[in-house]
Parts: structure tokens; C-alpha cells; sequence
């Protein structure tokens, strides 16, 4: 559920904007406390971070590009500006790489925690047998994967 | 149109991420917790209905944040792949193989627990992806919403939303404890296909392999990209006939009523 269907397109950018550029000073803020940061470098790398993210966001609007859902449009730009010597990559990833991965993930799971109240209600009516099935359906995509992937590696010499 | 009228959800999202970052990664054994998995909790257990701190519209609002922060974790996941095309190129065969592992090993250890609890067609729903809102679409567009197979689904989707990225952080970083499989396997096993599980299990396996972090994030994140440009064709029309025929194999096996047997 969300209120996006709702909004114009203008009104979603700006909200992507407003949005993104919190989510940014929250992301430098936090990835400071691991003691190896300095602020001013983190929230550098972090606007960095989120220029792109809006760039690709209003790529993911243009007409024929909304096919593909605006997860790859944003990843395919970052994979693309990263890529050495592509002009500015250099400079991108050496302020991109002022953030840890996991400070970008705790704000994000932080938003995805406040959102869950609302599903408590719809999973108190589930059978209690989707549970175990459920752990199970997640932890089968992420081992097989590994497991193929593991010997696959091993032939190709990779590892 | 009131931008900041949702101010509240942001400094909740402030004060939950500072507090997750000081507790900061703590290892128990062979489970490793990340701040990640507190700042879900925290926001869960500070948006839980009867505490009446955040309202309904507000957790409305909190999804849409999530969608637009996501995108800031995905530039940094998409930045680590350029610099290590190579790596990625030389592991061709063994990227695309194991996504073969992601599309079937929802019904290799999904299908039989849910035999096992006594699961009828809901399991077909239940098993044969991962779930995600476009996997739900496909179940509601054959089956309809209320439809066994719908509920199975519907059930799956609830759960995967609730628990699935704190399950996967804890089973991730348990498995890289283990030490069976080497961390680029791994991080090719974390491309789900659903950001917050890639990102939860990514974040796992870089606690566990601080020293291969950038081959982690790249692999995970080349994994994530193919999963989730290819995995909704892969769930319409193979995994989804496939799961079909299975299920219908075991419920005559197990000799289910027949009309269940289509």
C-alpha cells in the first residue's frame, strides 16, 4: 500500500527529492559512530549517492524506460559511473566509498520497521503453517543459490 | 502538499539509526547481529498499532520513504560493481547458474515443510518464488485473490515483508560463520531479488568477510540485478508450471482428495 498512485508525477520527484536528501543526512549521520568517519566527508559521500539515486529515479519516469522497475534504472547508472574511465568515476566512487554498505542500510530498515504496524493486523489472520513454510521458501533461494554458485566458482577457477 | 507533514517519521528514523549504529555489530557465537536488524525491530516495535506513536497514514508515508532511501543503498550497491567488472566477467557461468538455485530453491525447501504442516494448494502460491509483489500479481492474475493459491501467496507475501530480511540477516551470517562456502558464493546467493532481504544478507556476509567486502557488494549486487530483471518471466513460465505438476505429483502421492488434483 501507498500513497504514490495517488500523487502527480511532478509531486513524486519532489517528494523523491525531499525524501532522498533526508535519508541522506540520516545515512552520514550514522556512519560517523563506527569511529572511522569524519561528518563532512560522510554526508559528502552520501549527497553524492543521492544525486544519483534521483538522477536514475527520473530516468525510471521518462517514457519507455518504465518498463523496467526504477531499482535498475538507479543500479545500471551507478554501474555505469563506476565503471573506470568513464569521466567523473574516479571521483564518484572515491566519495561514495567515505559510506559504509551497512550505514546505508540502517536507515532504510529503520523506514521499513516504522511501516510494518499496519501489516501486524493481516498477519494475526494467517494460519500459523505459513510461518515455517515462509522461513523455509527464504532460506532456500539464498542457500541453492550459494551452493550452485559455489560450484560453479570452483570450475570456473574462480576460487 | 504538507512535504514535511510526515517530519515525525524522519526523526524516528534519526534517533532509531543512531541508536542501532552505537549498539553497533554484535557477534554471539555463530549469529551475528547487525544494526540493520535493530533499526528494523525498533521501528516494528515503535509503529506496533496499540502504542499509538505513529499513525496509520504515517506508515503509509514510512513505505514510501523506504522506497526512495532504498535507492541511496542501491547507488552504493551499483558503484561497486564498475571497478570490479572482471571479477563479474571471469564468474559468468556462475552467475548465471545460480540463479537456476534462486528460481528453484524456494520449492526445494518450501514445498516439502509445507507438506510436512499439511499445506494443500496454498503451497503452490506459497512455494514457487519468493513472493514479491510482482510474483503476487501472477498468483491474483491465474488464480484470483481468494483463491488457495492467493491465500498462499497473500500469506507468503505478509511474512516475507514482516520477517524476511531479519531472518535472512541472522541465517546469512550463520551460514558465513559456518565457513562451507567461500563469500563470493555467498554473495551471489544474497541477489534475492527483493532489496531489503539482498541488502539485509549482503550486510551479514560483509560482518563475517570485512576483508572482502567490495567483491562482496559487487557480486551481490550483479546477482540482485539479474534476479530481479529476469526472475518474474523465470516465475510465470517455467517456475510456476513446474511448480504445478509437482505439487499435483505429491498431493496424489499423498493421496489428497482428488478434486484438489487438477
Amino acid at each position: 500500500m501507498s500513497t504514490e498512485k495517488t500523487m502527480t508525477l511532478q509531486e513524486k520527484i519532489i517528494q523523491f527529492l525531499v525524501v532522498v536528501i533526508i535519508a541522506a543526512v540520516i545515512t552520514a549521520a550514522g556512519n560517523i559512530l563506527d569511529g572511522k568517519h569524519a561528518f563532512g566527508p560522510s554526508l559528502v559521500g552520501c549527497f553524492v549517492l543521492a544525486g544519483i539515486a534521483f538522477a536514475g529515479a527520473v530516468l525510471s519516469y521518462l517514457p519507455g524506460f518504465k518498463k523496467l522497475p526504477m531499482v535498475f534504472w538507479v543500479s545500471i547508472l551507478g554501474v555505469i559511473l563506476s565503471i573506470p574511465g568513464v569521466p567523473g568515476s574516479d571521483w564518484i566512487t572515491k566519495q561514495a566509498a567515505e559510506v559504509t554498505f551497512l550505514a546505508t542500510t540502517t536507515p532504510v530498515l529503520a523506514y521499513a520497521g516504522l511501516s510494518l504496524g499496519k501489516d501486524l493486523g493481516a498477519f494475526k489472520q494467517l494460519s500459523w503453517r505459513i510461518v515455517p513454510v515462509a522461513l523455509a521458501v527464504a532460506a532456500g533461494t539464498f542457500v541453492c543459490a550459494a551452493l550452485v554458485a559455489q560450484v560453479v566458482l570452483h570450475w570456473e577457477g574462480v576460487i | 502538499m504538507g512535504l514535511l507533514k510526515n517530519w515525525k517519521i524522519h526523526l524516528l528514523c534519526l534517533l532509531i539509526t543512531l541508536v542501532a549504529e552505537g549498539i553497533g555489530i554484535q557477534k554471539f557465537g555463530i549469529v551475528v547481529f547487525l544494526p540493520l536488524l535493530y533499526s528494523l525491530v525498533i521501528g516494528l516495535v515503535i509503529s506496533i498499532p496499540k502504542l499509538k506513536i505513529v499513525t496509520e497514514e504515517q506508515m503509509v508515508a514510512a513505505t514510501d520513504y523506504l522506497n526512495i532511501s532504498i535507492m541511496i543503498l542501491m547507488t552504493k550497491i551499483g558503484l561497486g560493481i564498475g571497478p570490479n567488472l572482471h571479477i563479474i566477467m571471469n564468474s559468468g557461468w556462475a552467475l548465471i547458474l545460480q540463479e537456476l538455485g534462486h528460481f528453484f530453491g524456494t520449492i526445494v525447501l518450501g514445498l516439502p515443510i509445507a507438506l510436512l504442516v499439511g499445506m494443500r494448494r496454498e503451497a503452490v502460491g506459497a512455494c514457487y518464488s519468493i513472493d514479491r509483489e510482482a510474483n503476487v500479481a501472477i498468483i491474483i492474475d491465474r488464480y484470483g485473490f481468494h483463491s488457495p493459491e492467493g491465500r498462499g501467496v497473500m500469506g507468503m507475501y505478509i511474512c516475507g515483508t514482516l520477517f524476511g530480511a531479519m531472518w535472512i540477516s541472522v541465517l546469512a551470517g550463520m551460514i558465513a560463520q559456518l565457513g562451507w562456502f567461500h563469500p563470493i558464493a555467498l554473495a551471489m546467493g544474497a541477489g534475492i531479488g527483493s532489496a531489503s532481504m539482498m541488502a539485509a544478507a549482503t550486510g551479514s556476509i560483509v560482518a563475517v568477510h570485512p576483508e572482502f567486502e567490495r567483491e562482496i557488494m559487487a557480486m551481490a549486487g550483479a546477482a540482485n540485478l539479474l534476479t530481479s530483471v529476469v526472475g518474474v518471466y523465470f516465475s510465470l513460465f517455467v517456475s510456476l508450471p513446474i511448480m504445478e505438476r509437482l505439487y499435483g505429483f505429491c498431493a496424489r502421492v499423498l493421496r489428497h482428495d482428488s478434486e484438489e488434483v487438477r
